[in-house]
């Protein structure tokens, strides 16, 4: 059986009526990863032994007439930087080397007791800092796509391992649009909540403000379906919200765009030339679909967000990840350079366990929030940040969707952009906004480059806050226009371009 | 010109808050005695991936001290990160306040150096997590020496207070009273068992000389300041700070200057010495911690709160003087703890006279608090049993002696009616037939006594108190002197 052309739904249905067991979706399931990793590279754990004994378990469950969740005997992939107890989680780094959670995430505890079975963790760059998942202590990534080039990041093993078929879904982390650009470079979906929507607890901060965990997924009714049951209020995170979650499998059942306002951005315009031809035809392509679903086509106007959401990401987010790494000092876990004195303990632990992008950001991070720095830049962001919000509110007066490019560019090679940390930023431009704003945002799969080996094109459509629904039911839409993105032709596993 | 070396001293001090789990998480703070490393979880010991969450009990416990040491409370105050490195700091950043404390701008009075009143200013009070702590290997415990050390995160999270006084006192002895005061308020609302020598209590003292005309008051110079750490007693504030003054003033009248810097108290020693100079001082980073939204204290919190707050100290003393005529010596020793003041005011409520009962209070039942080594709270006999006995004492029921006699058979756990009898005394002492029998046995054994006071030679009444003195020998000091003496009085008048 080939699991790889099936979805989580088509799964967990299928091993409810027993067409299949959960033990042969995840011996199938390995197959495609040991057949795939050889060129992939998108798990830093294969959770071979442990994944079978659960699948094992969810049969045996079956068996005496329970119904396991709504996820039970789904392989499932998770960012290297949320907990599973018992598996290594490494953030990507040398510097949790050896370190094995004692505990599980939120999202961790949420999956397994719908029934997923975690198939391995995926890799990432280094505390999820990178676009390209080069910035990894574990080796590059490759496009399933095209293996020249990278699948985006930092969730890019999470988005990969999608990709070739390995897994139906799989779980990032979002940050400034580390779901969202390797969704987009991978051709999948993939969905960053509103700030609070999903616990935090379990997933290694990087910017505390600013991080989500989210969903990747072939379909949107995969997407929902994970979103369904990863988005629980959890006492555990203060910035988890209390509020009621409706049914995300709900929103996917009867879409229509009938009435609703997709606005592009007036700012857009003046950017596109930074902006490669194919994506915006991609965005292009994805508007005239919504007109023709009977959208209305706005435009809003969001100077401060395009212009000052970068500079504004790159000060807050580093002053969090400064203080949020500070804890990795080789007194108590993971890497400890063995020293005859404490500082030579933490300069050398730090020194060798930390990668180029991370120190960069750490320096950042610690540089603006010194005294004497400390308004010029950690307080001006803070501020530039709340008029962000706020723009948004008043642009979410007026639409009910914001649709831009998810990247500039469909996914680059290797090596092009990982001397150029300016250019890597600079790529963040339309997906930063969406953090600082807490708002939930989308990218779907609109489109490939033309050429020998065709590179997905993706847009980001973005919703009020708590605007799920929202973004669920378009994408659905969109879904039913664009067909159902399929698994990369690049691998052993991939069947390529849609079905 | 007549120079004079002003001291000027604020303290901050550090108090434990006593809440049952930690203040971001859920583990136990009880870690006296505790195996090192017991009372952790992922959260306490900052793992990767672990998020804190506020105990509303900490904030509650905070606001409580805010209000005693009449300050303003914040509504809307937030935590934030201090970063610095150190082994007993889990995450590398202790969460506490910045710029937004829970409680500004009260303050609280002491005796000042003159013996009157003397208000101190309390600048803030805020809340923090308390960090881990080291224990080094070498012989004396201090890092100096040390082949390593090991870290026990047991007391990391236990919610702390921070009191920084203004710089208004002016003598170790005001500091000193300072700190007796702060303990004294922590304990009466509850909120901390101030105990110094656990460390529950913690004093850092910030200390400054100011040059100063002794005709004008004008200030001449005023020295940098330095912050002495680990004074572990009420004693040790007192002995470093007189150290520091001597210290920080010789260097003045030599010419010198003082640098702002962190010493540390060695008790052993009696000295300060130098831990780290201005220079090498953190930059600590602060910033709003984004794990934690902003606390909003509501108007009914603050006022169930403020309804919560008991008497305070300040104001039963003054209560004792004006509602029960104690002395206002009196009224300070028995206002010192709440559980003291209340034992006392349940014996008045048993019907004790408020000066008797103060009496009794402040040396009988001292004396078996101290030989059986109780807390006031686990005394044996119940306030209003004491209150009815000193009551038979007052009414003239009993002798003094009695009464002890009684009480001591009631610290030993008896209830107050069978202390009485197996003292010989029912409740109300002997009846006035057994004295009368005595006083007869008294007269008859001493004819030549008899005859001289009726004769009227007794004229200071001398004799006849020597007789009284035997008839109370023979009731075994259960008669009541002054119904023996009325009676003794009688017989003697039916003889005339």
């Amino acid at each position: 059986m080939e699991i790889n052309s099936l979805t989580a739904a088509e799964i967990a249905g299928g091993i409810a009526e027993k067409k299949f067991s959960a033990s042969e979706v995840f011996s199938s399931c390995m197959e495609a990863v040991h057949r795939g990793e050889p060129d992939i590279s998108a798990l830093i754990t294969v959770a071979e032994e442990t994944g079978q004994a659960a699948a094992r378990e969810i049969d045996r469950r079956i068996a005496g007439g329970e119904k396991p969740g709504p996820l039970a005997g789904v392989p499932i992939v998770m960012k290297d930087n949320m907990c599973i107890r018992g598996l290594p989680a490494t953030c990507g780094s040398r510097m949790l080397h050896g370190w094995i959670p004692p505990y599980d995430a939120a999202v961790a505890e949420l999956l397994s007791g719908a029934g997923a079975v975690f198939a391995g963790k995926a890799n990432m760059d280094e505390f999820a800092m990178g676009g390209s998942t080069e910035f990894s202590a574990f080796g590059p990534t490759s496009n399933p796509w095209d293996l020249e080039r990278v699948p985006g990041g930092s969730s890019g093993g999470s988005a990969a391992a999608v990709a070739a078929g390995y897994v139906p879904v799989s779980l990032g982390s979002d940050t400034g649009g580390s779901i969202r650009q390797p969704a987009s470079f991978c051709g999948l979906y993939g969905l960053k909540p509103t700030y609070g929507l999903v616990s935090r607890w379990g997933l290694v901060a990087f910017a505390s403000s600013l991080d989500q965990i989210g969903p990747f997924a072939r379909t949107v009714e995969d997407l929902a379906l994970l979103l369904s049951v990863i988005a629980r209020p959890d006492p555990r995170d203060g910035t988890s919200s209390r509020r009621e979650r409706p049914d995300y499998t709900a929103c996917v059942k009867n879409p229509s765009l009938k009435g609703k306002k997709v606005a592009v951005v007036k700012e857009f315009g003046a950017m596109s030339a930074s902006v490669s031809p194919e994506v915006r035809e991609a965005l292009e392509k994805t508007l005239s679909l919504c007109r023709e679903e009977g959208a209305e086509i706005v435009e809003v106007s969001l100077p401060v967000s395009l212009e000052f959401g970068l500079p504004c990401y790159y000060i807050l987010a580093p002053a969090e990840a400064s203080s949020n790494l500070a804890r990795f000092d080789g007194v108590r876990y993971g890497l400890s350079s063995k020293e005859d004195s404490l500082l030579e303990l933490y300069l050398r632990t730090r020194g060798k366990g930390f990668g180029s992008e991370v120190k960069r950001r750490i320096l950042t991070g610690t540089y603006v929030l010194s005294s004497g720095y400390y308004d010029a830049y950690y307080l001006t962001a803070q501020k530039v940040r709340s008029l962000m919000k706020e723009e948004f509110r008043r642009a979410f007066g007026s639409c009910d969707l914001i649709a831009l490019p998810t990247s500039p560019t469909p996914a680059f090679k290797k090596g092009e952009l990982v001397n150029d940390p300016i250019q890597m930023y600079l790529a963040d431009v339309f997906t930063l906004p969406v953090n600082l704003a807490e708002l939930p945002a989308l990218s779907l799969n609109a489109g490939f480059t033309s050429g020998k080996k065709p590179l997905p094109l993706g847009v980001q459509l973005i919703a009020s806050r708590w605007g799920e629904p929202e973004l669920l039911n378009a994408a659905a839409v969109l879904e039913r226009r664009l067909g159902i993105a399929g698994t990369a032709p690049c691998t052993k596993n991939g069947k390529g371009g849609r079905s | 010109m007549n120079v004079v070396y002003v001291p000027v001293i604020g303290l901050e001090i550090h108090v434990q808050l006593s809440t049952a789990t930690k203040i971001f998480c859920s583990c136990s703070t009880d870690y006296i005695g505790a195996e090192p490393n017991s009372n952790v979880c992922p959260v306490c010991l900052g793992l990767p991936g672990t998020l804190p969450v506020l105990n509303k009990k900490a904030v509650e416990l905070g606001v409580k001290g805010g209000l005693a040491l009449s300050c303003q409370i914040r509504s809307h105050t937030v935590f934030h990160r201090k970063n610095y490195f150190y082994p007993d700091l889990p995450k590398a950043y202790q969460i506490s306040q910045y710029d937004l404390p829970l409680a500004e701008g009260g303050q609280i009075f002491i005796t000042g150096d003159d013996g009157k009143q003397k208000k101190i200013r309390i600048t803030r009070l805020h809340l923090e997590e308390d960090a881990g702590k080291l224990v080094h290997s070498a012989s004396d415990g201090r890092l100096e020496g040390a082949a390593f050390s090991c870290v026990d995160y047991n007391r990391g999270g236990v919610p702390l207070a921070e009191i920084v006084s203004e710089p208004d006192m002016a003598s170790p002895r005001e500091a000193r009273d300072y700190v007796a005061r702060i303990r004294q308020i922590v304990r009466y609302i509850g909120i901390s068992d101030g105990d110094m020598e656990n460390g529950s209590l913690r004093v850092d003292a910030n200390i400054s000389i100011q040059k100063t005309d002794g005709e004008t008051g004008e200030i001449l110079y005023w020295g940098e300041r330095s912050e002495i750490k680990n004074m572990n007693s009420m004693r040790a504030v007192e002995r470093a700070l007189e150290y520091e003054i001597r210290r920080q003033e010789a260097v003045l009248r030599q010419g010198g200057t003082l640098d702002r810097e962190t010493r540390h108290w060695n008790d052993s020693d009696g000295i300060t010495a130098s831990m780290r100079s201005k220079e090498a001082a953190n930059d600590y980073r602060y910033f709003p911690d984004p794990d934690l939204p902003p606390i909003e204290v509501t108007g009914s919190m603050l006022q169930e709160i403020q309804f919560s707050l008991p008497e305070m100290p300040w104001a039963r003393e003054e209560r004792f003087t004006v509602q029960y005529g104690l002395s206002r010596e009196d009224a300070v020793f028995l206002a010192e703890s709440a559980a003291l003041a209340d034992f006392f005011e349940g014996c008045v409520g048993g019907g004790a006279s408020p000066l008797r009962a103060s009496n009794w209070v402040r040396t009988e039942v001292l004396r078996v608090m101290n030989e059986q080594g109780l807390p006031v709270g686990e005394f044996p006999v119940a306030p209003s049993s004491l209150g009815e006995l000193v009551a038979m004492v007052d009414r003239g029921k009993l002798s003094t002696t009695v009464a002890r006699e009684v009480f001591g058979l009631m610290a030993g756990g008896k209830t107050l009616a069978d202390s009485l009898t197996a003292a010989g005394a029912s409740s109300g002492g002997l009846s006035e037939e057994a004295v009368a029998q005595m006083a007869q046995k008294v007269l008859q054994a001493n004819p030549d006594v008899v005859d001289e006071i009726l004769s009227g030679r007794d004229t200071k009444g001398k004799k006849t108190k020597f007789l009284l003195g035997l008839v109370m020998k023979e009731s075994r000091g259960q008669a009541a002197a002054d119904a023996a003496a009325r009676i003794l009085e009688k017989l003697l008048n039916d003889r005339r």
